[in-house]
């Protein structure tokens, strides 16, 4: 069976990026929460890291390690304490359109009182998009991820599944440089979550949008990710080891080139965890 | 039949059933134990009321008593949202308005009523500031817990859809607290209806707490039932109103809080 070519992007504004560029980039990033008082916490250490344009990046580490943190200084809601980041030449110091986050919890995240159509437009009306340009982008989304005939519904309405949908068509309608994604099929049941794995890369395929992709999951990581950062374990956590996984999509975990890439990776986040990961 | 329909008949029994026993209790007790001036019965009742209101007296006093109710209750509701969302937004406002807060709580606007005649003279003034008084707090602090208790990823991720600040504020924080706002608003239309008596207490020559004090004078405890029964049902029919209009215009808002 052949696919179907990929359509162009739906709004056709911003090209294609081009690969290779080094899209996002920290640069001796620490962050140390609550300074100065008795419950300080130095959750990153002068980490460093860079994403190239359109690249799929999975952060991995063990709960806790600061992975989250990273997410949320590149997204903006959090100012490193020291070091930089950068998009392309622009320092980053507040949250922007550039950059959008998709959260684990889609039930706070989505605004319930929105049917799924206008949770998907809200990014582009705020912005001053006339309405009926904006429903018409929302569909066109919500048909992207595979939403189109739940668009009239409400989110507590929708699956929890659906409500990833819904969230990743909210976060790509606006056309962000990078999407950032926090452990987002975390919270997804086990079957539910390999399809939306497979839309996501069948997306990221179309659209050619960075991803930047927290996990806990070295299964999940190696599925998706070009390449994979491993975080130390915290406090101080910074990435201990990259790893490049060539193998083409779509990829299975038996494939022979990822699993020896797995058995890498989980080496290395074995001695963050500090226990052996194996079933007794 | 729909079984919609038998639903809702099956309801309306199980709420006509529950009335005519308190009726039947109020009935046997009225007659068999209270003394007859002391305790009127239903049909008493009933038939001092149907008078007052053929003659128009009883109509008047719940017009003059609901526009009392009225514009304490929404100038309280108005102010109480704004303070309310200002302590839930600005953490130096509540700092310094709890404590505040916390002292007039227990200070019932019954406690006030000689203090808003002196202030304000026997006039109506004087009677909106205690029901807007007891309304106002409730709204505070129920806005303030909803505007508060918005989920802190809701409003990072409208920031990176793009919202500003001042839409975050309105196009996400309040529609969040709205389901806070209206509990907060009904149970603030409980307390002016109970203000309402206290209000009147006073100087006032008409309204259904004025009905109720002069019926004790004039000993005519028939009379007060007819206040007492009257503040109930026009009360419990207000509140219904309220709650349907909220089901029909408001349930985007408020069926998310019984669904997660």
């Amino acid at each position: 069976m052949t696919a179907p070519p990929d359509p162009p992007r739906p709004s056709g504004i911003r090209p294609a990026p081009a690969a290779g560029w080094t899209e996002l980039a920290l640069d001796s990033v620490s962050m140390t929460f609550n300074a100065g008082r008795p419950s300080e916490y130095c959750a990153l250490a002068k980490t460093s890291l860079a994403v190239r344009r359109g690249e799929f990046y999975c952060l991995l580490g063990p709960s806790g390690c600061g992975k989250s943190t990273v997410l949320n200084l590149i997204a903006g809601f959090l100012r490193p304490s020291a070091g930089t980041i950068r998009m392309g030449d622009r320092r980053i110091a507040a949250a922007g359109t550039d950059r959008v986050v998709v959260f684990q919890d889609a039930t706070n995240a989505l605004f319930p009182w929105l049917r799924a159509r206008e949770n998907v437009a809200f990014g582009l009306t705020i912005q001053g998009m006339a309405k009926q340009k904006a429903a018409e982008r929302a569909l066109q989304y919500l048909e992207l991820v595979g939403l189109r005939e739940h668009a009239g519904k409400f989110p507590y309405e929708l699956s929890g599944g659906m409500r990833q949908r819904c969230q990743l068509a909210r976060a790509l309608v606006i056309e962000p440089e990078v999407l950032l994604m926090d452990e987002p099929f975390a919270a997804l049941d086990a079957i539910t979550k390999r399809i939306l794995q497979k839309e996501l890369l069948r997306i990221w395929r179309r659209l050619g949008t960075t991803i930047v992709y927290v996990t806990h999951d070295v299964g999940e990581a190696l599925l998706l990710g070009e390449r994979i950062g491993v975080m130390r374990r915290g406090p101080g956590s910074s990435i201990k080891e990259e790893f490049v996984v060539g193998s083409p999509y779509p990829r299975k975990p038996t494939d022979e080139a990822v699993a020896a890439i797995y058995a890498r990776v989980e080496a290395s986040l074995q001695d963050e965890v500090g226990v052996s990961l194996d079933a007794a | 039949m729909p079984p919609r329909l038998l639903r809702f008949l099956g309801r309306a029994a199980t709420t006509a059933v529950s009335l005519s026993l308190a009726l039947l209790a109020w009935a046997a007790f009225a007659r068999y134990f209270a003394i007859p001036d002391l305790v009127p019965t239903p049909a008493a009742t009933f038939g001092m009321g149907l008078q007052m209101l053929r003659s128009g007296a009883l109509l008047d006093h719940v017009a003059i008593s609901l526009e009392r109710i009225l514009v304490g209750y929404l100038a309280g509701c108005a102010l109480g949202i704004v303070i309310g969302t200002l302590m839930g937004r600005i953490p130096i406002v509540t700092q310094f308005t709890d404590p505040l807060l916390q002292l007039l709580r227990p200070i019932s606007p019954v406690a006030l009523v000689p203090l808003s005649i002196i202030w304000f003279g026997i006039g109506d003034l004087s009677r909106y500031f205690i029901i807007f008084y007891g309304v106002v707090i409730i709204m505070i602090m129920n806005t303030a817990a909803g505007v508060a208790s918005v989920p802190h990823i809701r409003l990072n991720a409208a920031r990176c859809l793009g919202a500003r600040p001042g839409q975050i504020f309105l196009r996400i924080m309040i529609p969040s607290a709205v389901p806070y706002i209206l509990t907060g608003m009904r149970v603030a239309l409980g307390f002016a209806f109970m203000g309402i008596v206290a209000a009147e207490m006073i100087g006032a020559q008409s309204g259904i707490g004025y009905l109720i004090m002069q019926s004790r004078t004039l000993l005519r405890t028939d009379i007060m039932f007819v206040g007492l029964v009257t503040l109930g049902v026009v009360g419990a029919i207000i509140d219904g109103c309220f709650k349907l209009a909220i089901d029909r215009t408001m349930k985007r808002f408020m069926e998310h809080q019984v669904n997660i």
